[in-house]
């Protein structure tokens, strides 16, 4: 490790101040500071501190989704395969998914890190690692179809709008990848309506589960029109229909669910409230049901869990700490109130056949009122105990 | 003995715990009272160079009420007066000569004292010098004469890493600490509070009469005279409290009972770092050179007080009036390749992110700890860590954020007043974000203090 840190600091000394590099000092520190720790010092209390820092946080949240990721990756390459008829090979499918899907990756990286590094100089404020996981979700999130200049276009947008105007990470309001996907939603609705499937074959079409239900008419044999469609209960779960490219796996994000949750670093609250207001909805629809209903309340509720982008987003996105609430009530109702949206979205908004995203970017926009009305509930609750206990037991 | 039990916090299971023994030292050659361990007094020396004091002399008086002194803990002569920057006076030194003759003051029979009224206490208090070991809630600055106290806490439980057991203590001393805690009595209008270990065994605690004694467990900070307050009696806008040590309980005990300053203080030497980890008995304002036996180590860091709470004060430097605990700790700041992959074994951290949180937590087992960071800075992001380590009804976020906004009518609100630095120390240390969330803290209260 001498050998290393040697060579890096004879490196850095071209980043000192007054030298040429000064300005992109934030570049030098992030390779440093990735190759080895920082090794500064405590100078006030406390002395010692916690092993665990934002890099090895990030690095978790990317370990989460690397199921997702493969499991993307497989899936992409089987799509085409099946799509033109030839004969499903794992090996094929891998390399055929990984040429579409790593352009995709690369191209995401390199655009938003541009701009990370860019406000980075510009402000002066070191490189944050949580752009990592942005790059990672935001290539999770785009059709295997997209034409890549729309990709290096969207994270721009959500990189710089969604979070360094607002002072970069920690600071946004929104969750950037999903800005970024939002924008390219409304921009280019043409490639992301979603009512169309993405198979990165050209000239290939189908209905995508949530099409086939939005436009069965009325009647109570969803599961049905799924069926025939070409879209079982398994496939949906396993994740083995054509989709966004990170998003199809339900098992995959219950994979991801469960690495979060035993390393503790995304909330259950939310994931918990996601699911609660989704399934609570999607029951109240099918209670309804009816021959002139429409046929989307007939669908049960459990199938909801496995539809479109559900369980990507309540695992990776209504988690993200910095544009959810952070009360433990609020972040209840935030994940409740996510469900409830998207269940509404699905079935009785004729617009939209998906609305994960616009659920979550919506209760980001609401996330601080939530928390306010928290805190002062909080506040109230807590002036009637001190009176209550003030004067001794 | 009611038992309080507190859910949330964390012990941090430090190796070097100093062994249960109690080892009288000689006096050393010098002692010192340094003013910035006094938080709200401005004071100012009322000695020279080369004045001879006794024990229990003034050597420094507040300015804005000269009644409050700070007293010599040993006979001699003023050998330094140290000022910094601004000529802020950081020290008063005073060079012993052996004999530590006391200044003497009026003696009362236990039942003179029953009859001593609370202006005579104080008076007494303040004459005597003692008035500094009386601290307040809100801000945890020294207590001040006329203020209408609604409760008087006595702590007698310290759960910070490798804190002193005050049980142990107070082993055998409960004559005196009984009339301490009947002269505090009369200072208040409300309850005389002793927390203390819910295993407490000395009779002291057990025992003690005419005070509500309150058995605190769980993790720190179940010691936290924030705690304390937060659950007996609470402090609300305008409300005082007082707090005290257990060991100063038998100070003021022996200045109404013998008439004189009681200067002894028990010093637990632990850390890592310290060969020889003892409790040893001496005076206020020790050096630390004079603790330890070993010649020293270069890589060290020489703390007095916890390593959640203390001041670095160096090798050269003396034990803050206020500590019971010194600790030696491991330099740390070895670069480690990539840091964020390691599978960590033997890391230790509050979160699950390191292998070595699935080893089983076993009682005996103690981690080594250094003062590395562990990380650089940057903007709070996991918001939701804090709440686990801080037991008092507060959201810790909102408050951070309260304050570093300016908006301190939202931080009282929220529950500033009721809380100091060291009861966020756990935040900062876990905050993945090195955050420091006490430093915060620290600020707000001085913001909220010069505001009146």
């Amino acid at each position: 490790m001498r050998f290393l840190e040697k060579k890096l600091a004879r490196f850095g000394e071209l980043f000192a101040p007054g030298k040429p590099l000064e300005k992109f000092y934030p570049v030098y520190e992030a390779l440093d500071s990735f190759c080895l720790t920082p090794g500064t010092k405590t100078v006030q209390a406390p002395f010692v501190r916690d092993a665990v820092d934002l890099k090895r946080t990030m690095m978790f949240v990317i370990l989460g989704l690397l199921p997702c990721l493969g499991m993307g990756v497989y899936n992409t390459g089987c799509q085409i395969l099946l799509a033109k008829g030839e004969a499903v090979t794992f090996a094929s499918c891998i390399s055929l998914g990984l040429m579409k899907v790593l352009p995709i990756m690369f191209v995401a990286y390199a655009a938003g890190g541009f701009w990370e590094v860019l406000f980075a100089v510009v402000r002066k404020h070191e490189i944050n690692e949580g752009f990592l996981v942005t790059g990672m979700l935001y290539t999770l999130i785009m059709p295997p179809t997209v034409p890549l200049w729309q990709v290096a276009l969207g994270i721009s947008f959500g990189v710089v709008i969604g979070k360094e105007i607002f002072g970069g990470t920690g600071y946004n309001i929104f969750n950037p990848a999903l800005v970024s996907r939002a924008f390219l939603f409304f921009s280019y609705p043409a490639q992301f309506s979603g009512d169309q499937v993405w198979v990165a074959l050209d000239g290939h079409t189908r209905a995508t589960p949530l099409a086939v239900l939005s436009n069965a008419g009325t009647g109570s044999r969803a599961v049905m029109a799924l069926q025939e469609s070409g879209y079982p209960f398994s496939d949906l779960f396993w994740g083995f229909i054509p989709g966004s490219i990170g998003e199809t796996s339900t098992f995959a994000c219950l994979l991801g669910l469960m690495f979060l949750l035993i390393t503790g670093v995304a909330s259950w609250r939310i994931m918990a409230g996601c699911g609660t207001g989704l399934l609570v909805t999607a029951g109240i629809f099918f209670l309804l049901q009816g021959p002139d209903r429409l046929t989307f309340f007939s669908l049960p509720p459990h199938w909801h869990l496995v539809l479109g982008g559900f369980a990507f987003g309540a695992v990776f996105m209504a988690t993200d700490p910095v544009s959810s609430c952070a009360t433990n009530t609020g972040r209840w109702i935030f994940g409740f109130v996510i469900g409830i949206l998207i269940v509404l979205i699905r079935v009785v908004n004729p617009a939209y056949p998906e609305g994960v995203m616009l659920a979550i970017v919506f209760m980001n926009a609401f996330a601080p009122l939530i928390d306010h009305l928290v805190v002062e509930r909080h506040i109230k609750k807590r002036t009637e105990l001190m009176a209550l206990r003030s004067g001794g037991v | 003995m009611k038992i309080i039990k507190i859910q949330k916090g964390r012990d941090i299971p430090l190796k070097g715990a100093a062994e249960e023994k109690i080892v009288s030292l000689p006096l050393p050659q010098t002692v010192a009272v340094q003013p910035p361990d006094f938080h709200g007094l401005r004071l100012r020396p009322v000695v020279r160079i080369k004045d001879k004091v006794l024990v229990g002399s003034p050597l420094l008086e507040d300015k804005t009420d000269s009644r409050i002194k700070v007293v010599s803990p040993v006979s001699g002569i003023v050998s330094e007066i140290y000022r910094g920057e601004k000529r802020a006076l950081l020290r008063v030194a005073v060079q012993c000569d052996g004999q530590q003759k006391a200044l003497r003051f009026s003696r009362y029979s236990l039942k003179d004292i029953s009859a001593l009224s609370s202006k005579n206490i104080i008076g007494q208090l303040l004459a005597g010098g003692l008035w500094p070991f009386l601290r307040q809630r809100p801000f945890a600055r020294t207590a001040r004469p006329e203020d209408c106290v609604k409760a008087v806490f006595v702590q007698a439980h310290i759960t910070e890493p490798l804190a002193p057991n005050l049980d142990f203590l107070l082993q055998g001393k409960e004559e005196a600490f009984q009339l301490g805690l009947d002269i505090l009595k009369k200072l208040t209008s409300g309850k005389v509070f002793v927390c203390c270990s819910p295993q407490a065994r000395s009779q002291a605690l057990t025992e003690a009469k005419g005070v509500e004694v309150f058995g605190f467990s769980g993790p720190h900070p179940a010691g936290n005279v924030s705690t304390h307050i937060h659950c007996l009696d609470p402090v609300r806008k305008g409300d005082v409290v007082w707090y005290l040590g257990a060991e100063d309980v038998l100070r003021i005990a022996d200045m109404f009972s013998q008439g004189q300053f009681n200067p002894q203080r028990t010093v637990a030497v632990t850390g890592e770092g310290a060969s020889t980890r003892l409790y040893y008995q001496t005076v206020l304002g020790v050096p630390l050179r004079h603790l330890l036996m070993d010649p020293f180590l270069d890589e060290q860091r020489f703390l007095s007080g916890s390593v959640l709470r203390g001041t670095d004060v160096g090798p050269d430097g003396y034990v803050c009036f206020y500590d019971q605990q010194i600790t030696l700790l491991p330099r740390g700041g070895k670069r480690e390749f990539m840091g964020w992959l390691h599978p960590g074994w033997n890391k230790y951290s509050f979160s699950r992110t390191f292998l070595s949180s699935l080893q089983k937590r076993h009682p005996e087992r103690h981690v080594s700890l250094d003062t590395d960071y562990h990380g650089g800075h940057r903007a709070i992001v996991l918001n939701h860590i804090y709440d686990d380590y801080v037991p008092l009804d507060i959201l810790p976020y909102f408050l951070v954020r309260a304050i570093l906004s300016g908006d301190l009518e939202e931080a009282e609100r929220l529950g500033l007043l009721e809380c100091v630095e060291e009861d966020f120390a756990l935040c900062s240390f876990a905050c993945p974000s090195k955050f420091d969330v006490g430093g915060v803290i620290r600020r707000g209260l001085r913001m909220l203090e010069e505001e009146g």
